[in-house]
């Protein structure tokens, strides 16, 4: 078999690099490196740019050391739970209910709903009515749940004013009365009128009922004269959930750690202030003084008698719900939280960073930029360098003082400040980020190609062409040209790797290119974010992919330079 | 198919196009949105990516373009050369008074370089602003202040995005009686004055990654270098922690009519190089600012007149119009300066740092200044306020990034940070055991301001769609970590005495934001993108 | 040409190429930031007051004689006033300049003290795993990037370990009588080793490699034989024969490095908070600091381009072989 001349030319040279164990390992590493970028969305697992949340029916107690989180009860959110007599229930989204007896365990409810429950409430004598968004109210009848029909409004709290009528509050400023015995509902005027929503109701001491709402907004509603009339509780903060000890202490939580709490039926609400300005979204005071309150990242904070101190949690999930059934104290959630900062594990390779983005696909797809930067700005460099390098070197005279001054002044140029420059003066784009890279890379190939045309101009093969007629150009690329190629291809080989860490460099500082992502990119930033320290899912991964493509080119480049320069071959 | 079907198909478009004219909608024109690089602020950063991201569900062509602050800030105030824009204003003590946050909406203040660079034109709102700040009488100015609120904010010229929580750290095994400050958070200027040494060192010291543009009275423009500078120089009121005026280098502030304040100095009270502070230093001192070249103090030194001495210790203050913001700011800021040091000085801009005299009467004395490193002050044994000082010096500590605060706070180097803690260094911070981490909010406030003179921002319907097809909450929650609240109004909640707590709220709610629109006339095409 | 010829030649070279990199400067600057006094506006200023600020920098002259007035000053060394430090800018940049170039030349120095024996002994040992061990560890540093090395040497050093401070550059407060005194006290040891370190071991793996591969080079020349021939010690042949005619390239790549050396290394700088020149031109193009930007990164290029004529002059003189072009 015989092989085109090129072919066989270049055989010569791939034999010499395939007896290098470490090129043969480089090349390896890097065709494994292209195959990365070219299927990263294949390879990917997640959207990288995508903020990962998760929704858990999640329950924490309340153990010796703190807050601890208990077996999940299924994929949907609890949002409200209520306790008497031995009996437990739990609401949540998508029409999702539990129960329980005494102590036992959590048995689902087969709830006729599919909308999101918001409020649940025991009579007296034990019934359970639970509502929800558009205007679903479940009542209980024995075993089964019946709805009652409803406008359709997004109810928030339900409560019982005595066995057979329960009120409702609403996200339109609606106040519902329902009598369970005819199913008939009733509106009560707000005295707001205004649309605010409402968000809780809870029964005071006297009989009539207390609702809070957004704004600091509290109506009290007498079931005596059926009429509404708004009440001051000191707070135009927005009150998320309302709780009245039947010894009449009561407690009101809202947005930005807002408490406001009541001693006794008799004594006036006062403010108290909280350890934490994150939203509260429950509240439970006891007989005894003690109380609780829960809200957003796992936020519960606990009142010893003089203050409130946040408690040790185990959990970032978004607390709705508190449950005291005697000593034992639960925590119920979660809406849909970000998965931040999770180590690495079966759903996320490597892990994820503090907006929950997945790390493995941010590192699959950061080798795209990297290759790309690579590729293109060495070779953009090897083409300027190697160009000028044979113009200099051939033409001489002005030619050549012409370029190789230009040269020496690009040498003047400290290249990472000029690049930073470069990039914080203009938009960062990879236009941008290559051009920096490329703009003064070009020097050392100049001049090195130079060099070595100048002493080729003066072999015989090319004064034999000039006599021979050959025009400049003709001698310049098809004389002198391939002559210096293995030169070429050693310089871009090195100048890959150089191209690959300036790009690092400069997205490491954040200048890349907006929304690319990058290796530099990813470690810009876990060290913008503050959590790098600790996760080091985050730091080491994009690290150790720049050295192994960089070290892989650099080792392709040493068994390139034993071709280029013979020397070399002979002694090793 | 046959020419006569081609024809016919013709005839229709010709047909359409003739009828098109008096439906004709156009495509409402590609937006951008500009905001802060990642490096500079990560939050305002995906926030941006955030609104744009629902706003393409809206049907509205949207690009997001983050810019190095200097250019984004130039972009905003200086060329007016944008579509809408996110940034922010930080939350100052003197800013507690709604006068400087109003007047970003105040169409006076709309030519280029100003401070209303979204062009919102409401004389009603400038009629009102004007009003409440000649009116004394505090419940009259809440009742406009508020009235201003209800006005503006259904127009959404602009859009509180969220109000973000300081957090902040300190040592509590090396301190302790450290007590935030609204807006202010640890760095406050009553922190050092209260804070109680719990081991053998009493010196205080405070980490940092700003520092002063420079410590020249008549030179600094900077929130770092006078948060450094008021600790060693003394004002006539100082705001107390529950940022209510109280008289510090005056003994009494007399309010004589509308427009003539007495003030009576402190007796005894000297500089720190043992010359006495007398009347004729504030008088000096107001003149000075008045008459130099230094704009900073300019709006607090707006409304005055003309100050005279009136006797050894006491001042007469004549005010050309009614100012309410006076007794609160202006003799809250404008530092006191010694004459005999100052009043050869011509061009007191131009000074180096070397000749820039650092002599006050504060509580505490100036000791150096290490550009880029370090800076020193220590307690002043004279001062009429030291025997309530507990520490013997402060030092800030100046280091290249918050990185570096925070490891250094780890490590027992400093005792509390002067900025914010980064979302990612929170928890980290509350699991050690010796941090105390402090949280309070701000009523600094983050916004994007719409080009009010734009295309498609000129219709007040789209600001209010646009308004509503922002995740506000989704910010707070997953970039804040919570730690912030949904903006509702310019005048932060926080500021429970200006707020208006019922203003209207743009929930986010596409459904709510299209009805809006289709209201307004507009439509959206084949391709879903939206037109009019 | 004459040796005095040269010299005359290579200055004005050098002094040529530092005109048209201010130039560049100039106009890149004027062309790409924006108004500086746009950031007093978040501090409370309105236009008038800017338009004065502005006035008093100079940005409302015509464009041609902002340049002919920032050459003229240049010359005279004159770099104005920082507009965000209202300090001069000189004074800044120095002091910033010197921090920069200790941390650079003691990397470099320090990776060279190591590379060059070491690249001998692994010459020495060629084709040995501790030779491919050799290579492949100074590659790896060589292909990591300083702000990841940096990163963890922190983390396991700094915060794990706490053995070394994790930035800066001494303790503070400090009182130096001094440079030197700035310099040798065991604090800024102490505080230089970590970032030192990474700078190093960046660099180690061209003295090494460049080392190894001229002494396999060596080996074979001809008076190398004559030694063995001679039977003189293999270690006396290696280090007093071989490693002295090996060291010329490693040389020539010594005078290379440190030439670049006061562009430093920004992101090292960066991470370690060290105050280098680096880090304040990243803050001041940051800031729209046009004095203090330009000052650095032309200071920064005079020192690039006057180092580089240096090492070109000493080279001369050290090495007659090298003619004068």
């Amino acid at each position: 078999m015989t092989l085109p001349p090129f072919l066989r030319a270049a055989m010569g040279p791939l034999r010499i690099m395939m007896q290098d164990r470490l090129a043969v390992i480089g090349m390896c590493v890097l065709g494994v490196i292209i195959a990365m970028a070219l299927f990263a969305p294949l390879l990917s697992t997640h959207d990288p740019r995508h903020i990962n949340e998760i929704e858990d029916g999640s329950v924490l107690s309340r153990g010796a050391a703190g807050w601890e989180l208990q077996e999940s009860l299924g994929p949907l959110a609890l949002n409200d739970a209520v306790h008497q007599d031995g009996i437990s229930l739990i609401v949540g989204r998508g029409g999702m209910g539990w129960s329980r007896e005494g102590a036992g365990a959590w048995s689902a409810l087969d709830l006729p709903t599919g909308a999101d429950l918001h409020a649940v409430a025991l009579s007296p004598e034990g019934r359970a009515i639970a509502v929800g968004d558009g205007g679903v109210i479940l009542l209980q009848d024995g075993a089964n749940w019946q709805p009652v029909p409803a406008p359709e409004v997004n109810l928030r709290g339900v409560v019982w004013l005595d066995a057979d009528s329960a009120l409702m509050v609403g996200t339109n400023e609606d106040i519902l009365l329902l009598d369970a015995s005819s199913g008939e509902l009733s509106a009560i005027d707000s005295p707001v009128g205004r649309d605010f929503p409402l968000q809780s109701v809870a029964l005071d001491v006297d009989g009539t009922a207390l609702i809070v709402g957004e704004r600091g907004l509290a109506i009290r509603y007498d079931p005596e004269d059926g009429t509404a009339a708004l009440e001051q509780l000191g707070s135009s903060r927005d009150l998320n959930h309302i709780h009245i000890d039947a010894s009449g202490a009561a407690l009101v939580v809202g947005e930005r750690g807002t408490l406001l709490r009541r001693e006794s039926a008799d004594s006036a609400w006062s403010a108290d202030p909280a350890p934490d300005t994150r939203a509260l979204r429950a509240g439970w005071i006891g007989d005894d003084g003690s109380a609780l309150a829960a809200g957003r990242n796992g936020l519960i904070m606990e009142w010893d008698g003089s203050e409130w101190a946040i408690a040790q949690t185990e959990s970032e999930r978004h607390l709705r719900a508190l449950l005291v059934v005697g000593d034992e104290m639960l925590a119920l959630g979660s809406d849909r939280f970000v998965t931040r900062l999770a180590p690495p594990s079966r759903e996320h390779w490597f892990g994820t960073d503090h907006l929950g983005r997945d790390l493995f696909s941010q590192n699959v797809h950061g080798s795209q930029i990297a290759l790309l930067v690579g590729f293109l700005g060495a070779t953009l460099v090897v083409l300027i360098g190697t160009n000028v390098g044979l113009i200099a070197g051939y033409y001489r005279g002005r030619t050549e003082t012409i370029l190789m001054r230009t040269v020496d002044v690009m040498y003047g140029i400290p290249f990472e400040p000029f690049a930073l420059i470069l990039v914080l003066l203009f938009q960062p784009s990879l236009t941008i980020v290559i051009l920096a890279v490329s703009l003064l890379t070009w020097r050392t190939v100049a001049r090195l190609i130079r060099s070595q045309v100048l002493s080729l101009r003066e072999r015989p093969f090319v004064k034999a062409a000039r006599v021979a007629g050959a025009s400049d150009l003709r001698i310049m690329y098809l004389h002198i040209f391939p002559n210096v190629l293995p030169l070429v291809f050693l310089e871009l080989a090195i100048i890959v790797g150089v191209s690959i860490i300036a790009e690092a460099t400069l997205s490491f500082l954040g200048l890349g290119p907006p929304q690319a992502i990058s290796w530099g990119g990813i470690l810009h930033d876990a060290r913008l974010s503050g959590a790098w320290r600790t996760a080091w899912w985050w730091n080491l991964p994009p690290g150790i992919f720049i050295m192994t493509t960089v070290l892989s080119v650099f080792f392709i480049s040493r068994s390139l330079e034993v071709v280029a320069n013979p020397r070399l071959r002979a002694r090793q | 198919m046959t020419r006569k079907t081609i024809l016919a198909g013709t005839s229709i478009l010709a047909l359409g196009a003739v009828a098109m004219p008096a439906v004709a909608q156009e495509r409402v024109p590609s937006v951008e949105i500009f905001t802060t690089t990642e490096s500079y602020d990560p939050i305002r950063y995906e926030g941006a990516f955030i609104i744009a991201e629902a706003w393409e569900e809206l049907g509205v062509d949207v690009s997001v373009r983050p810019m190095e602050f200097s250019t984004l800030l130039d972009r905003f105030y200086s060329e007016q050369d944008f579509d809408a824009t996110i940034l922010g204003w930080s939350g100052r003590v003197d800013r507690l008074d709604p006068q400087f946050f109003l007047g970003t909406l105040d169409s006076r203040q709309a030519e280029l370089g100003a401070n209303n660079p979204g062009g919102y034109d409401n004389p009603d709102y400038d009629a009102l602003y004007d009003a409440q700040g000649a009116e004394f009488d505090i419940d009259a100015r809440q009742q406009i202040v508020q009235e201003m609120q209800d006005l503006y904010v259904p127009d959404a010229p602009v859009v509180v995005l969220f109000n973000r929580d300081e957090v902040v750290a300190y040592n509590n095994t090396t301190f302790e009686n450290m007590n935030a400050m609204a807006g202010e958070a640890l760095y406050s200027e009553w922190v050092p004055m209260e804070a109680q040494p719990l081991g053998e060192r009493a010196t205080l010291r405070i980490g940092g990654p700003q520092e002063p543009d420079n410590v020249n009275p008549l030179a600094s423009t900077s929130v770092w270098g006078w948060k450094w500078m008021r600790l060693y120089y003394d004002r006539l009121v100082r705001l107390s922690p529950d940022v209510e005026p109280v008289p510090w280098a005056a003994s009494s502030v007399d309010p004589v009519d509308d427009v003539t304040i007495d003030v009576t100095l402190r007796e005894g009270m000297t500089f720190h190089d043992g010359e006495p502070l007398t009347a004729e230093d504030i008088v000096f001192t107001f003149n000075y600012y008045m008459d130099s070249d230094y704009n900073y103090f300019d709006s607090y030194l707006a409304a005055i007149d003309s100050v005279e001495q009136t006797g050894d210790l006491s001042v007469r203050f004549n005010l050309s119009e009614p100012s309410a913001p006076f007794a609160t700011i202006t003799l809250s800021q404008i530092p006191i300066l010694p004459q005999h040091l100052w009043e050869g000085i011509e061009n007191p801009g131009d000074l180096t740092p070397d000749e820039i005299p650092t002599v006050g009467s504060g509580p505490f004395v100036f000791d150096r200044y290490d550009r880029g490193e370090f800076m020193s002050i220590t307690t002043n044994p004279d001062h009429f306020h030291a025997d309530e000082i507990a520490v013997d010096a402060v030092e800030f500590l100046i280091y290249a990034d918050a990185e570096g605060v925070f490891t250094a706070l780890q490590t027992g180097q400093i005792d509390m940070t002067a900025w914010r803690l980064e979302p990612g260094q929170i928890p980290l911070a509350e699991e050690n055991e010796e941090l105390t981490v402090v949280s309070v909010p701000d009523f600094g406030y983050y916004h994007m301001t719409f080009n009010t003179r734009r295309e498609p921002f000129d219709d007040r319907a789209v600001r209010r769609a646009l308004s509503m097809a922002m995740d506000r909450e989704r910010m707070v929650n997953v970039l804040l970590d919570g730690r912030g609240e949904v903006g509702t109004s310019i005048i932060a909640p926080v500021n429970a005495f200006w707020h208006n707590a019922f203003v209207e709220r743009f929930d986010y709610d596409l459904d709510a934001a299209r009805a809006e629109l289709e209201e307004a006339g507009y439509s959206w095409d084949d391709d879903g993108r939206l037109q009019r | 040409m004459t040796r005095r010829g040269y010299l005359i030649k290579r200055v004005l070279q050098a002094i040529f190429s530092l005109w048209i990199i201010a130039t560049i400067l100039f106009f890149l600057f004027r062309m790409g930031l924006p108004d500086p006094t746009a950031a007093l506006v978040t501090e409370g200023l309105n236009a008038e007051q800017r338009a004065a600020v502005r006035a008093q920098f100079g940005l409302e002259e015509p464009l041609w004689r902002q340049y002919v007035l920032f050459l003229t000053n240049a010359v005279q060394g004159e770099f104005g006033t920082s507009f965000s430090y209202r300090a001069p800018v000189s004074e800044i940049v120095w002091e910033r300049l010197a921090n920069t170039m200790i941390l650079m030349l003691a990397a470099i120095v320090l990776a060279y003290a190591i590379g060059v024996p070491l690249g001998a002994w692994l010459s020495w040992r060629r084709g040995s795993r501790t030779d491919t061990a050799g290579i492949f560890f100074g590659l790896m540093f060589r292909s990591a990037p300083m702000f990841w090395t940096g990163m963890i040497a922190i983390l396991i050093f700094g915060v794990g370990l706490s053995l070394f401070p994790t930035s800066g550059m001494r303790t503070l407060p400090y009182d130096a009588d001094g440079f030197f005194d700035k310099i040798f006290t065991l604090d800024f040891l102490w505080h230089a080793a970590l970032p030192v370190l990474i700078v190093a071991l960046y660099y180690l793996g061209s003295p090494l490699l460049i080392m190894r591969n001229t002494m396999l080079e060596v080996y074979g020349e001809d008076f190398i034989e004559m030694a063995r021939a001679k039977g003189l010690p293999e270690r006396d042949i290696l280090y007093k024969h071989a490693a002295r005619n090996a060291l010329l390239p490693v040389v020539t790549q010594l005078a290379v490095t440190i030439g670049l050396a006061a562009g430093g290394q920004v992101v090292v700088e960066v991470v370690f908070s060290w105050p280098g020149l680096g880090r304040e031109i990243l803050n001041a193009v940051r800031t729209s600091d046009f004095p203090l930007a330009q000052a650095s990164f032309l200071i920064m290029a005079a020192f690039v381009i006057t180092l580089n004529l240096l090492v070109d002059i000493l080279y001369t003189t050290l090495d007659p072989r090298v003619s004068f072009r």
